[in-house]
């Protein structure tokens, strides 16, 4: 099969490096798929998707139907992720069900493996859902996303794959009210791309997207985000926090449109990245499109090192360089992992995290 | 304890001390005054081992061991402690992560068991009550959004938590007022002034050592101690100003 994939000759493409993909996609499964428990952080309903297919004698489905998803896109890799796969929807006033978030988990033996999935809150329905990419091999996914008035989504993502590549796309559509948190962490050894596109398309939306992505050796992690505010009274914040080492690259580039109609919009977004080598690299691409007049867009870029007054104060009292340093750098990323509404979620993520800056995991 | 001999030292290859020596007993305080500039604080620094500030000629021992051999974090975990004039804001840590940390890591390198987390907040509640600050500040992130004195108490509390066996305190006394002073003062006094133990303090005026009554006073001036005398000497300091002494 020969993938037509975009190259950096493309703006929107530019830090990406998608060379390896296609001979990831052929590449034979370098990892039996794991037969122990996995460590579940929520009790409620789990899916386990090995290869981007469903295990079910260790998934509980309860109300999430496996099929044809129904969705398309023109997006150059979500295109890729067609046929069979998960579509949550919930019913007026409905709620995921009881017992902590939705949990799935993705492993990925080697390979290319591609899963679409539909999420559909009527108004008023909420859910939260924590979703983890594990193994190896190129894990391709496309998430389309329909919320309707007032209807509530939190996400939590983590990409801790060993090897490989995992790339995101989503695709939301907001309406009145409604409100999407969506936190995302890069903390493995593989590479990624996270994709979206998220519209405001009710007044008084609310939209949150964004998340800490941790690169050493030669990793790319790469973030493209674009969110559109259609409507008024919408509010927006990207939070990204980004840390390169060795020869590493971590992209973000951020993008908010505010449309003509879309009148007191608040928006908001932060992009920081730090450097823990000179060798590595950080791009930071913040960009506002703004057509409305009566609105409020914030917007900070930044990229450093860490602070060496901080370290010597810390060493000063007897903490080891490789632990202050690990320390500061968590204390860098904290905020965007914070933004994680469950608990249990937020304690794994940060632990993750913590695992990845001691260099253990 | 401490033993300095003859110590050259330079900052962007500037040369600031020029010939110090300087002996400190255990359960001795030593003042150390001087003007702007004379080289107190990269004293301090250099002792602590902060990077950028290179050793050129001289010895430093602290308890017999070469201390100009070991790291700043070497350095506390043998019983040094460095009251900052400036101390460093942290966010995203918090004073009671920070401190847990530091103390356990010198536990360790000294091969003792590391404190539980009931232990070590009793520790700090003690030092906090002592000193002033509520637990609930020792919870925030280190420093953010202290005012300059509740920065100097937090010293403070951490030397108290610390417990260590040398302190250098540089310029603890800038930025209190009268109250703070003595709060500080009497921390100084309860914790560091036993027989096993010494401080050096550095400090341009002489309001602290009101509170906290040193053994000797030095002057530095030229990178170098020029006069050595008692607790008077910081007084005829204060009347006279260094440009007479120093001279």
């Amino acid at each position: 099969m020969t993938l037509a994939l975009p190259t950096p000759r493309e703006e929107a493409w530019r830090w990406s490096d998608l060379s390896d993909l296609e001979a990831l996609a052929v590449a034979p499964a370098t990892m039996q798929a794991p037969d122990g428990d996995f460590h579940w952080i929520s009790k409620g309903p789990r899916l386990l998707f090995v290869d981007g297919k469903l295990d079910e004698g260790r998934s509980r489905i309860d109300g999430i139907e496996i099929g044809s998803t129904g969705i398309a896109s023109g997006h150059p890799l979500g295109k890729l992720a067609t046929g069979t796969g998960w579509t949550l929807a919930l019913h007026r006033d409905g709620a995921s069900p009881p017992g902590g978030p939705i949990e799935i988990i993705h492993v990925a033996t080697g390979g290319a493996n591609h899963l679409p999935a539909h999420i559909i809150l009527a108004e008023d329905a909420q859910a939260s859902i924590v979703e983890t990419y594990i193994g190896d091999g190129w894990a391709n996914r496309l998430t389309v996303i329909e919320m309707g008035r007032s209807a509530r989504l939190m996400r939590a993502i983590r990409i801790v794959q060993d090897s490989g590549f995992t790339s995101l796309r989503d695709e939301a559509r907001l309406d009145a009210g409604a409100s999407l948190v969506t936190t995302l962490l890069g903390a493995g050894h593989g590479s990624s791309r996270i994709d979206a596109a998220i519209i405001l398309d009710g007044p008084g939306a609310f939209a949150e997207h964004g998340g800490a992505l941790l690169a050493r050796d030669d990793q790319r992690h790469d973030a493209a985000v674009v969110l559109r505010h259609a409507r008024e009274l919408g509010t927006s914040r990207q939070l990204w926090r980004a840390v390169a080492d060795d020869k590493a690259t971590a992209s973000m580039a951020a993008r908010v449109e505010v449309a003509r109609d879309a009148q007191k919009t608040d928006a908001e977004q932060s992009l920081r990245g730090l450097m823990l080598k000179r060798t590595a690299t950080i791009n930071l691409k913040p960009e506002l499109e703004i057509f409305a007049d009566d609105v409020k867009c914030a917007h900070g870029a930044t990229v450093g090192e860490l602070d060496e007054r901080g370290l010597f104060y810390m060493m000063s009292r007897g903490i080891p360089p490789e632990r202050a340093r690990a320390l500061l750098t968590q204390a860098f990323i904290a905020d965007a992992i914070s933004r994680i509404g469950d608990e249990a979620a937020r304690d794994a993520f940060q632990a993750e995290a913590e695992q990845w800056l001691e260099g253990r995991s | 304890m401490l033993n300095i001999e003859n110590l050259h030292a330079e900052v962007d290859g500037k040369s600031i001390l020029k010939g110090l020596s300087l002996t400190l007993n255990p359960g001795e305080i030593h003042a150390i005054m001087g003007p702007n500039g004379a080289g107190k604080s990269t004293l301090s620094y250099v002792l602590a081992g902060r990077p950028g500030y290179a050793v050129t000629e001289g010895s430093v021992t602290f308890d017999g061991q070469d201390l100009l051999a070991l790291a700043p974090h070497e350095r506390a975990a043998a019983g040094l402690f460095l009251g900052f004039q400036y101390p460093v804001e942290i966010p995203g840590v918090s004073n009671v992560q920070f401190l847990r940390e530091a103390l356990n890591a010198q536990r360790k390198i000294r091969g003792e068991e590391p404190l539980s987390g009931a232990d070590f907040l009793k520790r700090a509640r003690i030092q906090a009550d002592a000193l002033g600050l509520s637990m609930d500040m020792l919870k925030r992130p280190v420093n953010v959004g202290f005012s300059g004195g509740e920065k100097k108490r937090n010293e403070m509390v951490q030397m108290g938590i610390i417990d260590p066996k040398l302190a250098i305190l540089d310029e603890t006394d800038s930025g209190l007022d009268i109250d703070a002073l003595r709060t500080v003062g009497d921390g100084i006094n309860r914790i560091m002034r036993t027989p096993d133990k010494a401080v050096l303090l550095i400090t341009h005026y002489q309001r602290l050592l009101d509170y906290v009554k040193p053994d000797f006073v030095h002057v530095l001036a030229g990178g170098r101690i020029v006069r050595t005398g008692g607790a008077e000497l910081a007084h005829e300091l204060e009347r006279e100003g260094y440009g007479a002494i120093a001279a």
